[in-house]
């Protein structure tokens, strides 16, 4: 188990220098680059900045070396923290960050856990009751929830929050709760704040757990172990609880793997709908804004994340079901 | 020449000097708790006060500064707010102490949110675009007789947020080692150069100082109000004195220990903490990227009230960070905003009218000071295609193609009717109007459009459907643009407003970052942008005439301009002569002069149809709270008048 957790971690370092060079590349693909961007925001707002003035800032920002050579700069300083200086905050990448990544992740992972609490329970209902009028309207829920986006629902989420309850739903603190020392009301409120976007963010995997649990339990409760069980004399509790579910529910840890790149980049886009200090708004932003260092480093990270996200699923496959060897 | 100062500006000047006289005359200082009544007549911002008793200064402060005095952290009032504090007359009424004003900004790069509020510059732009530029920092100034030395005086005892004293060696600090400073600015900008040679600076005494201009400098008065604000550090390189004895610290020049200005543009930044300043708050917390940026009352701040109340009302300014429009809007309606008109889309009004009931609010409409929201200039001095230039070039051509459209629609489709359909290059409001051109070729009249197309000799072809260029190829034109959205609808009705009428046009749209540099490489045929700036063009007069790679009716006689024919096209006929016109601006000190100049000026730009106009003067709705007081109703916005900083930020108030 530890050999195998060790060489996945090692794997994971070309892949990785491989995606930072696309990111690179990519980044570096359309035309012009932050300062011709600033040079049309400030025209717009203020005096104009000639080639002069853009020339010289290139220089003082290291933007006039080649691509190479500002890579190898940007991807020396990973080891000691230093991720590049971003030119749209005028501040290091790494000050910026930490705080939002970690909060994507905090998002997610509520996110992954209110979808399997959900999830799980009513795809074992629908199992047990098949095509009964519950499993019916539960299954139809369960499309709509695969067919509609999450940006749209959280659309949907800011208008009624504003003109349904006439309450703040963007942002993470509601009115003057930001500055407030914490409180039990401090805490329920950031907790309502994250509860719905997770909710939201959720909703087309949810659905996507039910269908599969609803489907694996079907196909387990008709083999002829169940029966067996059944004929034993064993409560019907027992035979699916025991018998049933911890097997039927091996395909969905797989799947969570994959589900992981879907939830951050929902993430990011219900960020900006939202305004929740996530990634999201920041990193459309850099992208737009060619602020390169800010965008690539985001981008590494949540790589990262992605892959360490489909190690974790594995390892847990790999305990929940004995039948699989990891060597 | 000596510099004609009129009785209205004897009487302000009189005002200011008199400020401890009406401090006096007011009686003893009221406790902040008790409410003012309000004054009987409407303020009158022109007219000044009699002093009727010797200054005796008596000042009162804000509650929160009351009792840091009372601990022995500060010194007294009257020691805070100079020797000479400036006395603003307020906008409705005498305010009280208090409260947070909340906005929301979308990020370092949209300064002007911040800025704008703190607007403090040497000298200030007027609350009435039509009356002279006021005093600021500076209390009185004048021009040598023959226009090349400017004298400022300043008020005695003003000083820094932090207490330190300000002496015009902070305006001597930023000449010398940051506009003079190659590696933080490229060039000084050009109004501190005249014939080619920079300014001198002459320190008379603490506070007064000498600028000396090789020859008579017309612009450096309006640029004193425009430039001053504290921006000298941040990309744009604004600004017109900081704070030395803080900044000397980070400056490689004077700290041995620092090898470049990395830090130097960090900690010079208006953003950054800790940074002193004169504006009436300070950034007390913020760090790139936070949620929420803090500013608080500067303690030292140099203004009062004609109570003699310490400036500013408002305790706090609290901006929250959001993505776009659409959040600045939300936050809005769920009741977060107390007042704000920047980032606010016009197409929201009727949504933020809906809840001015709920949330206590009221909803002006400030028309922003843009000739127009959607303007077209075909480029005359386009390189790539001589023939299409010298079609451009044709008035009557101009003439045809906005005859040509219909304005009418666009206004209804894009602006909801809220704009107005005009041809001239400034609004009513400014100095520089000219009622006569207020609308040239305006009408929707395609038959008009089509005869002076045959009179610029571009004859229908053989299709009846498009006309033929004089060299026989068919006429087609490429509209270029960065707009979105309901704007882009517009642009889409012109496209076939044009081609009704034979003129085969294309449009292609791109980002901001792609058209900038092809607009501003002339290499559009046809460039789109919105004309603001109509309250005082001449600042920076980039939609007036060619001046310089910004002014896309000819972007090459432009670059030739500022360059002083160094590069670009050289340009004849009314370019040349407009060029010729503002050197003669600049070259006055006479403001009569300089006001027919312009009036010229304007008025040649716009019988000239260098710039096709749509619909202007579109209102953005400016959100503000019941209780929020000292906001006018009516107001004409724009971004040279740092709106809303002339109509004084700091006596903007929270009424209990």
């Amino acid at each position: 188990m530890i050999t195998f957790i060790v060489r996945r971690l090692l794997a994971m370092i070309p892949t990785l220098f491989l995606v930072s060079v696309l990111t690179f590349i990519i980044i570096e693909l359309p035309p012009g680059d932050f300062m011709t961007s600033l040079a049309a925001n400030v025209g717009t707002s203020g005096s104009s900045m000639d080639e002069m003035t853009v020339n010289n800032l290139r220089r003082q920002y290291g933007l006039d070396q080649p691509i190479y050579v500002r890579y190898v700069k940007w991807i020396s300083g990973f080891p000691r923290g230093d991720f590049g200086y971003s030119l749209d905050w005028r501040r290091p990448v790494s000050e910026l960050i930490v705080g939002r990544l970690g909060l994507t992740l905090l998002l997610s992972l509520i996110s992954l856990a209110i979808m399997w609490i959900i999830a799980v329970p009513i795809g074992i209902y629908s199992a047990t009751h098949q095509y009964s009028l519950g499993d019916n309207i539960l299954s139809f829920l369960g499309f709509l929830g695969l067919s509609v986006p999450d940006f749209l629902l959280g659309l949907v989420y800011l208008a009624v929050g504003i003109f349904g309850f006439g309450v703040s739903v963007t942002g993470l603190y509601s009115g003057n709760m930001e500055s407030a020392p914490w409180s039990l009301a401090k805490v329920l409120d950031l907790a309502n704040h994250l509860f719905w976007p997770a909710l939201i963010l959720g909703a087309a995997g949810m659905a996507q757990l039910i269908r599969i649990m609803r489907s694996s339990l079907l196909e387990i409760l008709g083999q002829q172990y169940i029966t067996t069980a059944r004929a034993k004399g064993l409560k019907e509790q027992v035979v699916i609880n025991k018998y049933a579910v911890r097997v039927a529910i091996n395909p969905l840890i797989s799947v969570m793997g994959m589900q992981l790149p879907q939830l951050i980049s929902g993430a990011t886009i219900l960020g900006i709908v939202l305004t929740l200090p996530t990634n999201g708004p920041f990193f459309y932003r850099a992208l737009q804004s060619q602020d390169m260092y800010l965008a690539g480093t985001f981008l590494l990270f949540l790589s990262l994340m992605l892959m360490l996200g489909n190690l974790l699923a594995d390892i847990a496959l790999a305990w929940a079901d004995p039948r699989i060897r990891l060597e | 020449m000596k510099r004609h100062i009129t009785r209205r500006e004897f009487l302000r000047l009189s005002a200011v000097m008199a400020a401890g006289a009406v401090a006096a005359a007011c009686g003893p200082a009221p406790t902040p708790t008790t409410p003012p009544k309000p004054t009987a007549v409407p303020a009158q911002p022109t007219k000044a006060p009699e002093p009727t008793k010797p200054p005796a200064a008596k000042y009162s402060e804000a509650p929160m500064l009351a009792d840091l005095v009372k601990a022995g952290k500060l010194p007294a009032v009257e020691q805070r707010v100079s020797d000479e504090p400036l006395v603003l007359k307020a906008i409705e009424e005498i305010g009280q102490y208090g409260g947070t004003w909340r906005r929301a900004w979308k990020g370092p790069a949209d300064f002007h949110a911040y800025g704008r509020l703190n607007y403090e510059p040497i000298l200030r732009w007027p609350r009435n675009p039509k009356d002279p530029v006021q005093a600021g920092l500076a209390k009185k100034w004048e021009f040598s007789p023959d226009g090349k030395t400017l004298t400022l005086y300043f008020r005695k005892g003003l000083k820094w947020s932090d207490g330190t004293p300000w002496t015009v060696d902070d305006i001597i600090f930023w000449w010398e080692d940051i506009e003079l400073n190659k590696d933080l600015t490229s060039a000084p900008h050009a109004e501190w150069v005249v014939n080619g040679k920079n300014m001198t600076l002459k320190k008379i005494d603490d506070t007064t100082i000498q600028y000396n201009f090789d020859g008579p400098n017309g612009l450096v008065v309006r640029m004193l109000a425009f430039h001053g604000n504290q921006w000298p550090l941040n990309f744009e390189r604004f600004g017109a004195f900081a704070p030395a004895h803080y900044l000397k610290q980070f400056h490689p020049k004077y700290n041995k220990d620092i090898k470049d200005y990395k830090l130097f543009n960090e900690k010079a930044d208006d953003l950054s903490p800790g940074r002193p300043a004169m504006t009436p708050w300070t950034v007390a917390q913020y760090k790139a990227g936070d949620a929420k940026l803090i500013a608080t009352r500067n303690p030292y701040y140099w203004k009062v009230d004609e109570k003699g109340q310490q400036l500013p009302y408002i305790d706090q300014i609290e901006l929250t960070l959001v993505q776009n429009n659409d959040a600045v809007a939300a936050l809005a309606l769920s009741c977060e905003i107390d007042m704000q008109f920047r980032s606010m889309d016009l197409r929201k009004y009727s949504l933020f009218k809906e809840n001015e009931q709920k949330c206590g609010y009221r909803v002006f409409r400030w028309p922003s000071a843009q000739g127009t929201a959607l303007a077209l200039w075909p480029n005359q001095s386009y390189a790539a295609d001589s023939v299409l230039r010298d079609i451009f070039q044709n008035k009557d051509f101009r003439i045809a193609l906005s005859y040509a459209i219909d304005r009418k629609k666009i206004n209804t489709i894009t602006y909801l009717d809220q704009g107005v359909i005009r041809s001239e290059m400034v609004v009513p409001d400014s100095a520089f109007y000219v009622p006569e051109v207020e609308s040239l070729y305006m009408d929707y009249d395609p038959k008009k459009a089509a005869e002076y197309l045959d009179k610029a000799g571009l004859k229908m072809g053989p299709d009846g459907k498009t006309r033929l260029r004089p060299d026989g190829k068919t006429l087609e034109i490429t509209i270029e643009t960065e707009r979105t959205g309901a704007e882009l609808d517009a642009l889409q009705l012109i496209v076939e407003n044009w081609n009704a009428v034979g003129v085969k046009t294309a449009l292609k749209t791109m980002t901001r970052d792609a058209f900038w540099p092809r607009a501003t490489g002339n290499e559009v045929q046809i460039s789109v942008w919105s004309t603001d700036r109509g309250l005082e063009p001449f600042v920076d007069p980039i939609y007036i005439f060619p001046f310089d790679e910004r002014s896309w009716m000819a972007p090459a006689y432009g670059i030739y301009y500022k360059t002083a024919g160094a590069q670009g096209v050289k340009p004849t006929g009314k370019f040349a002569e407009a060029q010729a016109l503002f050197d003669q601006f600049k070259a006055t000190i006479d403001s009569a002069k300089q006001l027919e100049i312009g009036k010229q000026l304007v008025k040649m730009a716009t019988e000239e149809v260098w710039t096709i106009q749509t619909v202007g003067m579109v209102p953005a709705p400016c959100i503000v709270k019941n209780n929020f007081r000292n906001v006018p109703e009516k107001y004409t916005q724009d971004w040279i008048f740092m709106s809303p900083g002339n109509l004084d930020p700091s006596h903007f108030f929270f009424k209990k």
